[in-house]
């Protein structure tokens, strides 16, 4: 299971806390680099974004992490692909995923993917629902750490879609690459059911940062949740 | 008989652009589930490439006269001269008289399985709202129909017809919602537009109990159900068609029978020769003059944005009479094969559009809807210039209840 949060949110302090009062709990974190254009985020990712106390790099260079993911926009580092996968390497991630990847800069995944590995990370996919299966197949076909499918058209905002069937579509175009899931995960049955329909792990965000007020009771809630694995 | 449809999402070249809300305001996504019927959601977000049809969906395609002929217009043929031959799917052919109960019975029966007690939708020239009205009265739930003003007034026996079908028409903009009364506030005499009558609808869908949203085109559940009409026409075709033609408004029809063929070039099952030809109207011209970006589909910005060609949501057609194309965008799926080249698309004038309809009339005895007949004018070019070869086209409505458009227009 991994956490969503974005880096200095609310602030460095809090940030830094967060990843101390969860390690254990979580198996991986996936970390936003702060954007000012959080685009396929739902509102409460988007918030975070806003009011990280750092903004871009400079917000995730106040840790390392170990075993785990950056999330960032490309559109933010088009012509400075080498320069974010460069910070990513230096701070221990293993890859850097970009949502909007293959939404709006298709035609550079093959310089992305050199980018990463010229680093020594691996990439990382994100795919909608709406993914073309032979795309989703030439993706599993790069070796990436894992594809990320995103059960929802935004993080954080349910829909009445069959997300164990989409689930088990994209497994069976994948073989058995890492699958990883999320947006809108909210509780261990449903973090039961997508794993029972092929998915190897899943990515809490909203939820959590919705009870960060409290974070005891957000810690307690990431517990709950594991009991789905 | 078809069983499924196709979704082409599946196959596309790149990834469709999910839909996305604004920064400002409430979240257009999370929304959705208050207004659409949750299956219809699910299509939207479906990642199989063929959606089951429900087996009450299977009847109502029987009992509506599924599947529509498939016709060579022989005639049309030998007025224009040409050895190329011209095949035509009639979907005029159905009750109502257009391809939109296509979707209607559809949708009508998952918003019926969600617990509706009434629909909610906008119409234009008032084929989807005549096709709504037709389905609701099949399925037996109540249909609120608001139709731009101008084909209100224009198209009186639609409206007269919706009613028989039980359905509750008004014209658009109206003083039934705070945007249809903020919209005369800065025009009393708005000739309306299916933006603002999208809007209305569905405000009007969210301040009522038991009332769902069902949209006419654009939505790629609209699309998906529209593919029974290509997909029917592959079984039908006696050989490969050298070109596809559909006029677009949102893009149902055209995008209804040319995605299955598509879908098969794309993955290298045939139609490898096959081009396809989108034709919109001069006054809502969004593939060929738009811009192919986030806009929202509807004038008040209460869906979520979506990305698409697009004239801008606050554009306002001039008022012609094929109002079912006065549309200002084009749905995504349809917009991403435009703008990757695998749609060609042009646009025409209604003069030469309904010079079109005439010949057409006059040549295989059926009066074509104005909208369908843009598509006509394309194929006579087409046929003309290509001297030979096998062209498809989607006579997507017949113009008996058009007859304004050929009084005025052709000057009768």
């Amino acid at each position: 299971m991994g956490l969503y949060i974005t880096a200095t949110y609310p602030d460095s302090a809090t940030f830094l806390e967060v990843l101390n009062r969860t390690r254990g709990i979580v198996d991986f974190y996936e970390i936003g680099i702060p954007t000012s254009n959080p685009k396929y985020d739902g509102p409460i990712i988007r918030m975070t974004h806003f009011k990280s106390q750092l903004k871009g790099l400079e917000a995730i260079k106040i840790a390392n992490y170990e075993k785990s993911i950056l999330m960032g926009y490309i559109d933010d580092y088009v012509s400075s692909l080498d320069t974010v996968a460069k910070t990513a390497a230096e701070v221990g991630a293993s890859a850097i995923l970009f949502p909007d990847l293959l939404f709006d800069h298709f035609n550079r995944l093959n310089d992305y993917v050199v980018a990463m590995r010229r680093h020594d990370l691996r990439p990382a996919f994100f795919v909608s629902s709406k993914t073309p299966h032979r795309i989703i197949e030439k993706l599993a076909s790069l070796e990436p750490l894992f594809i990320y499918l995103g059960l929802y058209a935004s993080t954080g905002t349910k829909l009445p879609v069959y997300i164990e069937r989409n689930v088990s579509i994209v497994r069976k175009l994948i073989g058995d690459t890492y699958l990883v899931t999320g947006f809108a995960v909210r509780d261990s049955s449903m973090v039961r059911a997508l794993i029972e329909a092929g998915a190897n792990g899943v990515v809490v965000g909203t939820a959590f940062i919705e009870r960060m007020s409290d974070l005891g009771n957000a810690v307690e809630f990431l517990k709950e949740l594991r009991e789905g694995l | 008989m078809i069983t499924s449809w196709y979704n082409i999402s599946a196959d596309l070249p790149r990834p469709l652009p999910p839909p996305m809300d604004p920064y400002e305001g409430d979240s257009r996504i999370a929304l959705l589930t208050r207004i659409l019927p949750s299956d219809l959601i699910d299509q939207e977000f479906t990642a199989e490439r063929y959606v089951p049809i429900p087996e009450r969906v299977q009847e109502l395609y029987e009992r509506i006269g599924r599947p529509t002929p498939l016709r060579r217009a022989r005639g049309l043929e030998r007025a224009i001269g040409t050895k190329a031959k011209i095949y035509y799917k009639f979907e005029g052919a159905l009750p109502g008289g257009s391809h939109k109960l296509n979707t209607a019975v559809a949708q009508v029966y998952y918003a019926s399985i969600d617990g509706a007690k009434e629909v909610v939708t906008e119409t234009g020239a008032g084929q989807w709202g005549l096709a709504v009205a037709i389905a609701s009265a099949l399925i037996g739930i109540n249909a609120k129909v608001f139709m731009t003003k101008n084909s209100y007034i224009n198209k009186k026996q639609r409206v007269l017809f919706m009613r028989v079908f039980g359905a509750d028409v008004s014209p658009s903009p109206s003083d039934l919602t705070e945007f249809g009364k903020s919209t005369l506030t800065k025009d009393p005499n708005h000739p309306g537009s299916l933006g603002v009558a999208i809007s209305e609808a569905i405000e009007y869908a969210v301040k009522g109990e038991g009332r769902k949203y069902i949209p006419g085109s654009v939505l790629e559940f609209v699309l998906l159900h529209q593919t029974i009409i290509g997909l029917e026409a592959m079984q039908q075709m006696p050989e490969e068609p050298d070109l596809v033609v559909g006029c677009v408004g949102g893009g149902s029809n055209f995008s209804g029978l040319s995605f299955p063929f598509i879908g098969s070039k794309l993955t290298g099952a045939g139609f490898e020769k096959t081009r396809f030809l989108a034709v919109e109207s001069n006054a809502a011209p969004k593939l060929t003059r738009g811009s192919y970006m986030y806009d929202y589909p509807d004038t008040a910005g209460t869906l979520p944005m979506i990305r698409m060609f697009t004239l801008g949501h606050d554009y306002v057609p001039p008022p012609i009479h094929a109002a079912g194309l006065r549309y200002h965008g084009a749905a995504p799926s349809l917009s991403l094969l435009v703008k990757d080249g695998y749609v060609e698309t042009r646009s025409y004038e209604q003069e030469e559009v309904m010079e079109a309809a005439r010949l057409f009339a006059k040549s295989e005895a059926i009066l074509p809807a104005p909208e369908s007949a843009h598509a006509i004018r394309a194929v006579i070019d087409e046929a003309r210039r290509m001297g030979s070869g096998t062209i498809l086209f989607n006579l997507s409505g017949h113009g008996l209840l058009d007859s304004d458009a050929y009084e005025k227009v052709l000057r009768i």
